[in-house]
């Protein structure tokens, strides 16, 4: 088959076009280096159908015809999404413990002056200063003060307690609650998948939208472990915790649902917060020191519970309702009654570092020990989020050196193929203007 | 495959290996400003136990040393209640030698009974001695004086101890009780000191031969065995205060121990968090010469 004499003009122009597109896709990856969950583009050359030439020996031959970008190729590994995601949920996870904790270890302000342990002390002392002047009503007044000190002490780190329990349910109910951000985030996948499948259909690849519905799940994971379905035509399914039916399936989001152990941040704030909870069991351990404390000293100052008792409590809620039931009429400091006599007050000051000490500092060192592990568990899972989100941007990420190593490279094919072009041009121009003018 | 670097990838981790440096110098300057090791319980939950029982423990031991101050005193208030009535019944025992022997004649006896009869009331009143508002010889009665001045000789107290807690289930009875020195008086007929003393006064005053020769002999005798027994009870308060003093400088270098050991657990050592703060300062610094030299770079800079 004879060729045209104008084939190689239409060459250079594919050379030159699909230069122009890859110097576009290039400013492109350069444009978006910094932008969030962008993963690098790539124009996918490929040749375009070579001519059949009979060639002078009488064979065919493939005559190339140039080049095409036949699409633009988004560079992402899906297996290290999913490793991301499931290590997101474990920092999500991790640093909303820590978080939680951190307040309630703040309330404790321990080890220091101010703590119950401190105040403790104090409170044995008032009861050995009694012993030595049992009938001074100043002594009897101080005892007193120091006492209900010790019961707002407890009181205050109880109420400190419900308060971190009701904030990380308040916490809970905005992010899943109407317009939190699992509705939203579940609501914009939703609509991502109607746009990407309606463009896979065309026989397209919405890179940018798909990296954009990566990015939303990545947060999402963050919330809870997340698991994603492939449904093969661009849309996808997203199971979301342990809720019962998928939170998005294809372009349906159903949301509200009850979830019990998700995973994530919403998992921690579940933990902590639900009856019988983290908190829950802080407040019993609390309550159990203060019960300790309260029927330890009642015993010895109330021997056969006939006469008055010291301290007065609810039983469940100890630490919020202990209270000073006596005066400084009342104070017992001997069986007797004799104003010298001490062998009640010097029975209750050998409680000093005793059964009710242990308990508060266990209950002390219990909540420092599950901070530490928070904390230890939050940097651990960070360090692997990162070595992860590494390896990701080694894959997807934006490298300048690269981009400007393509930008030259492509410039010069550009500036090749304008070459060819003209080069083209000058031989037209031989055949055309200066053939067959001989003797003219 | 090798592997690809990427701007956001230097940026990042020059900026989490920054953030962990600032991290732990913030860390390092709270410790230096606080002269704490332990902060928070998170710090340490360990060393917060350790260090919360060790305050306990130290709060205690000055506790002790306050009731062992408070228990000194009052031996020393019972100590010199003691040598003055001791005094006053050498005075008598003098008093009675004298009235006993034949050569002195009544008038003598009735000025030698009347200056015991003021003796008693002198002993009655030293009986009385009290430390903070409290009656050392009454018991536990420590509101009630022992024995009333210019009235009856009864004991009006109890015979209870006081007891003082001087360390950590161990306590110590600081009070003597007044009766089984004292006595309850004539009437008790019990043998004890005011018992003596009045018999004397009574046998002086009589003049009678057979008195004279019940104070040479009964009276004088029992008079010599009351003065045993205050001897006595003074040993053992002395006894009780040695004991007490030796307490003192116990607990004192228990504090002490335990003041280092809560040290060793809470203080930061200051040599090794200065040497830690200048080290992490140095790696902070050169960390951002590193990362502003990284991050400018590219080929960006060099294509022209």
């Amino acid at each position: 088959m004879p060729i045209s004499t104008f084939v190689g003009l239409q060459t250079s122009l594919r050379g030159l076009l699909a230069h122009q597109q890859a110097i576009d896709t290039t400013s492109h990856n350069v444009a978006n280096a910094n932008t969030d969950g962008y993963s690098r583009q790539e124009a996918v050359m490929d040749p375009t159908e070579a001519f059949q030439v009979t060639t002078g020996t009488g064979n065919v031959g493939h005559l190339g015809t140039g080049v095409t970008v036949e699409g633009y190729r988004r560079i992402r590994d899906s297996f290290l999404d999913l490793q991301y995601r499931a290590q997101a949920m474990q920092v999500g996870d991790q640093e909303t413990r820590s978080t939680q904790l951190d307040q309630v270890e703040l309330a404790l302000s321990e080890p220091g002056d101010n703590g119950i342990a401190s105040q403790l002390a104090q409170f044995w002392n008032g009861w050995a200063d009694l012993s030595n002047s049992p009938d001074d009503v100043a002594a009897r007044q101080a005892l007193i003060e120091q006492a209900k000190n010790v019961a707002a002490s407890f009181k205050t780190v109880d109420t400190q307690l419900t308060t971190v329990k009701s904030q990380a349910t308040a916490e809970y109910t905005a992010l899943t609650g109407p317009g939190g951000d699992v509705e939203s985030i579940a609501n914009e996948i939703a609509k991502l998948n109607g746009a990407i499948k309606q463009f896979k259909a065309n026989g397209d690849s919405p890179n940018d939208l798909m990296d954009r519905r990566d990015n939303l799940l990545d947060k999402l994971s963050n919330l809870a472990q997340v698991s994603v379905t492939d449904l093969g035509n661009g849309s996808i399914d997203v199971a979301f915790g342990d809720a019962a039916t998928p939170l998005v399936s294809d372009t349906t989001v159903t949301w509200p649902q009850t979830l019990t152990a998700p995973g994530g941040k919403l998992g921690a704030l579940i933990d902590i917060a639900k009856t019988g909870g983290t908190i829950d069991s802080y407040r019993a351990d609390l309550d159990n020191v203060v019960k300790t404390l309260a029927d330890a000293v009642n015993v010895l100052h109330n021997p056969g519970g006939t006469g008055t008792n010291f301290f007065n409590y609810t039983a469940g809620s100890e630490a919020a309702t202990l209270s000073v039931a006596v005066t400084t009429a009342t104070v017992r400091t001997s069986t007797s009654g004799a104003a010298g006599a001490n062998d009640i007050a010097l029975a209750i000051t050998g409680l000093r570092g005793g059964t009710p000490d242990k308990l508060y500092t266990g209950f002390v060192t219990r909540i420092g020990g599950d901070l530490k592990n928070a904390q230890r568990g939050e940097s651990n899972a960070n360090v692997l989020l990162n070595s992860i989100q590494d390896r990701r941007q080694s894959t997807s990420g934006v490298s300048m050196d690269e981009e400007m190593t393509n930008l030259v490279r492509f410039q010069r094919g550009y500036q090749a193929s304008a070459r060819t072009m003209s080069t083209m041009d000058q031989m037209l121009d031989t055949l055309i203007n200066r053939t067959g003018i001989v003797g003219l | 495959m090798s592997t690809r670097i990427t701007g956001s990838m230097i940026s990042r981790s020059v900026l989490n290996d920054l953030n962990e440096v600032s991290q732990r110098l913030s860390r390092t300057q709270q410790r230096m400003s606080s002269g704490k090791q332990i902060t928070r319980p998170s710090d340490d939950p360990y060393g917060t136990s350790r260090a919360l029982s060790l305050r306990t423990d130290i709060a205690g031991t000055q506790q002790y040393q306050r009731n062992v101050g408070e228990a000194t005193a009052w031996q020393s208030v019972t100590d010199s209640a003691l040598s003055k009535i001791t005094e006053a019944v050498q005075r008598a025992r003098d008093l009675a030698v004298q009235g006993a022997s034949d050569s002195a004649g009544q008038a003598a006896r009735n000025a030698a009974a009347s200056e015991i009869d003021q003796l008693i009331e002198s002993v009655k009143q030293e009986a009385n001695a009290s430390y903070g508002g409290h009656y050392v010889f009454s018991g536990t009665a420590t509101s009630t004086a022992p024995y009333a001045v210019g009235g009856a000789d009864s004991y009006l107290g109890d015979s209870a101890a006081v007891a003082r807690e001087i360390g950590p289930g161990v306590s110590v009875q600081v009070n003597v009780v007044g009766s089984s020195l004292l006595g309850n008086g004539q009437a008790a007929a019990d043998g004890k000191l005011l018992n003596v003393l009045r018999d004397i006064s009574a046998h002086l005053k009589s003049g009678t031969v057979a008195d004279a020769n019940t104070l040479r002999t009964t009276d004088l005798k029992s008079l010599d065995t009351n003065l045993d027994a205050i001897s006595q009870a003074r040993a053992t308060v002395g006894a009780t205060t040695n004991r007490l003093e030796s307490a003192d400088s116990r607990l004192q270098e228990v504090e002490e121990s335990l003041t280092k050991l809560l040290s060793d657990v809470e203080d930061a050592d200051m040599a090794k968090t200065y040497t830690d703060f200048s080290m992490q300062q140095s790696v902070y610094q050169s960390a951002l010469r590193a990362g502003s030299n990284i991050v400018q770079q590219s080929l960006l800079d060099f294509l022209r």
